[in-house]
Parts: structure tokens; C-alpha cells; sequence
């Protein structure tokens, strides 16, 4: 354990994690049987669950990453539009997608990743989250098949997630604490 | 009052004149979403005197056409939001074909922790 006191107790341990991913990769194996889905994954937060996820699904499949711009006002007073700053390596026509995120809320990213993909033509495109808030919704309708725990309106850190950049490599997902 | 920025997603046609900083943030989270938003395009009546007069009504602040979804902004902790979820339930009584939901701080900043969004306090 870190000794930073934002770092609040275990939510999920690294035991509970892995034994839902592995879970979850044999619940994707079986329903993308005879094929090989490309999964994308959006940095940062999602690399550890993918990390994980990738080797708990026993079928050949492509992994790739997009990484989208950060939100903030423009030097011409304007508002920032999301964009990608890495988009994918390679085109997705007729091919299934899978996009990784390591949580979903409001689903305004997702919802923006699916409306872009979409126009790319890929035979199917669905959405697993490690975790989900889907009362904190404003975007309704999303292809999210998969999820990993359902979890209250806390923040967290740890397996993937930040504060401040540190603590990405904890191997439990822990409560984060309000800074005192 | 907060700065008004040139709005892309934003479809009314006066400018907005924001009440505070998380109104401001939430206009430019939608607007870097490119999800198209109205403010305060409609008050809703929510109780009236026995001439007919209004005693009280409610203007969410936000309205998102393609959700067909009001939003309600709230700076407030979730625990101390009583009296506005008084009111969502009054308004969604009265309307029960309108959706609308509260967009907490903590929507703000858990956008922020995501993607670097800077909240004014």
C-alpha cells in the first residue's frame, strides 16, 4: 500500500478482477467463434484491462488503440472538439470491433468512438467496460455487451486508473479518497 | 460571470448567459462532444394558485435535442441536492413525458479527471 492518503481501501481486489475478466474473455470467445475481432482499446485508464483481457480470450483476435485529445478552451476562445490524437492503425471495413473502456458513465466517449467507427463500415461494433455507472447515462442506446462490475459513484484508482498519473500499476482497484 | 466561448454545438440563438463556472464547463463538455445543446430553452409550470397565476416553475438548464433530454447542472454534493430532486420529481409528475436527469460536479470532474478538464471552483 502506497502512504498517500488518497488512496482509500480495496474495492476490488486483484483476485476479484481476474476472475471476472476471465470471465468475461471466455464469454467473448464464445460469441466471436470463427472470427477475429479487433479490439480497441482508448489510453490511457483501459491498458491494464486490456492487458488482462487479451490473454483471457482464447481465440485469435487483433488489438489496437486510439487516443483522443484532451478537453480544453482554444487559443481563439473557442471550445476544443474532440478529436483523435492516435486514431486506429488500420481501416475496419467489415471487420467486428470490440472497444475496450475501463468505465462507463455518461457514454459521451463511447457514444463518439461508436458514431465514428460506425461510419467506417465494420460488420459489428459492441463496447465491453470493466466497469459501468449506467445511472450516470445521458447517452442512451450504446452497444455496450459486456460488464465487468456495475459500481456506485465513487472514484477509483488503481488497475489502470490515475490520480494524478501515479498509481496506474496498483494491482487492486482501490476507493480514491478526496485529497484533505 | 463566467466567459462565454464561441460555442460550435450549441443551437439557440441568443447568447447564454451562464449562472457559474459548471454551467460554463458543462457547455464545453457537450460542445467538445459535439452533441448538440440548448440553455434554458423552456420553464416548466409547476404549481399555480386557484386564479391561474404561476406560484412555481423550473427551467432546466440544458436541453439536448438528438436525447431529447434536459439536463439539470448542480454544484452541489449529492447528499445536500434534496431540494432540486424535489422538483425533478414535481416536474416529472406534472411531465411525465419529459426526460431529464441531474448532471452532478462530480459528472465535471470525473470528465476531468479523464480528459484534463480544468473546473473553476
Amino acid at each position: 500500500m502506497p502512504s498517500d492518503d488518497r488512496i482509500g481501501e480495496i474495492y476490488l481486489s486483484a483476485e476479484e478482477l481476474a476472475a471476472r475478466v476471465a470471465e468475461l474473455g471466455a464469454q467473448i470467445a464464445a460469441d466471436y467463434a470463427g472470427r477475429e475481432p479487433l479490439l480497441v482499446a482508448s489510453l490511457k485508464a483501459s491498458f491494464v484491462f486490456l492487458a488482462d483481457l487479451t490473454r483471457a480470450i482464447p481465440i485469435l483476435h487483433h488489438v489496437d488503440f486510439v487516443e483522443l485529445a484532451g478537453y480544453s478552451s482554444d487559443e481563439t476562445g473557442g471550445t476544443a472538439a474532440i478529436r483523435f490524437l492516435k486514431d486506429l492503425d488500420a481501416p475496419i471495413h467489415g471487420r467486428d470491433v470490440l472497444i475496450v473502456e475501463d468505465v462507463i458513465d455518461t457514454g459521451l466517449t463511447l457514444n463518439y468512438l461508436v458514431r465514428t467507427f460506425g461510419h467506417r463500415s465494420p460488420r459489428s461494433l459492441a463496447a465491453v467496460t470493466l466497469l459501468d455507472r449506467p445511472y450516470r447515462r445521458l447517452v442512451e442506446d450504446l452497444p455496450v455487451h459486456y460488464v465487468g462490475f456495475t459500481v456506485p459513484d465513487e472514484f477509483f484508482v488503481g488497475y489502470g486508473f490515475d490520480v494524478d498519473e501515479l498509481y496506474r500499476n496498483l494491482p487492486d482497484l482501490h476507493i480514491l479518497r478526496p485529497a484533505s | 460571470m463566467p466567459e462565454t466561448p464561441d460555442f460550435q454545438a450549441y443551437r439557440g440563438t441568443e447568447p447564454p448567459l451562464f449562472q457559474n463556472d459548471a454551467e460554463l464547463e458543462c457547455a464545453k463538455i457537450l460542445d467538445y462532444y459535439g452533441i448538440p445543446w440548448l440553455y434554458e430553452p423552456r420553464t416548466f409550470e409547476l404549481e399555480h394558485d386557484e386564479h391561474g397565476r404561476v406560484l412555481e416553475a423550473f427551467a432546466p438548464d440544458f436541453y439536448l435535442p438528438e436525447q431529447d433530454l434536459y439536463l439539470e447542472i448542480t454544484v452541489m454534493k449529492q447528499s445536500l441536492v434534496t431540494r432540486k430532486n424535489r422538483k425533478l420529481r414535481k416536474l416529472k409528475e406534472r411531465y411525465p413525458d419529459v426526460n431529464i436527469k441531474l448532471f452532478y460536479k462530480r459528472d465535471i470532474e470525473r470528465l476531468g479527471q479523464r480528459y484534463g478538464l480544468k473546473l473553476a471552483s
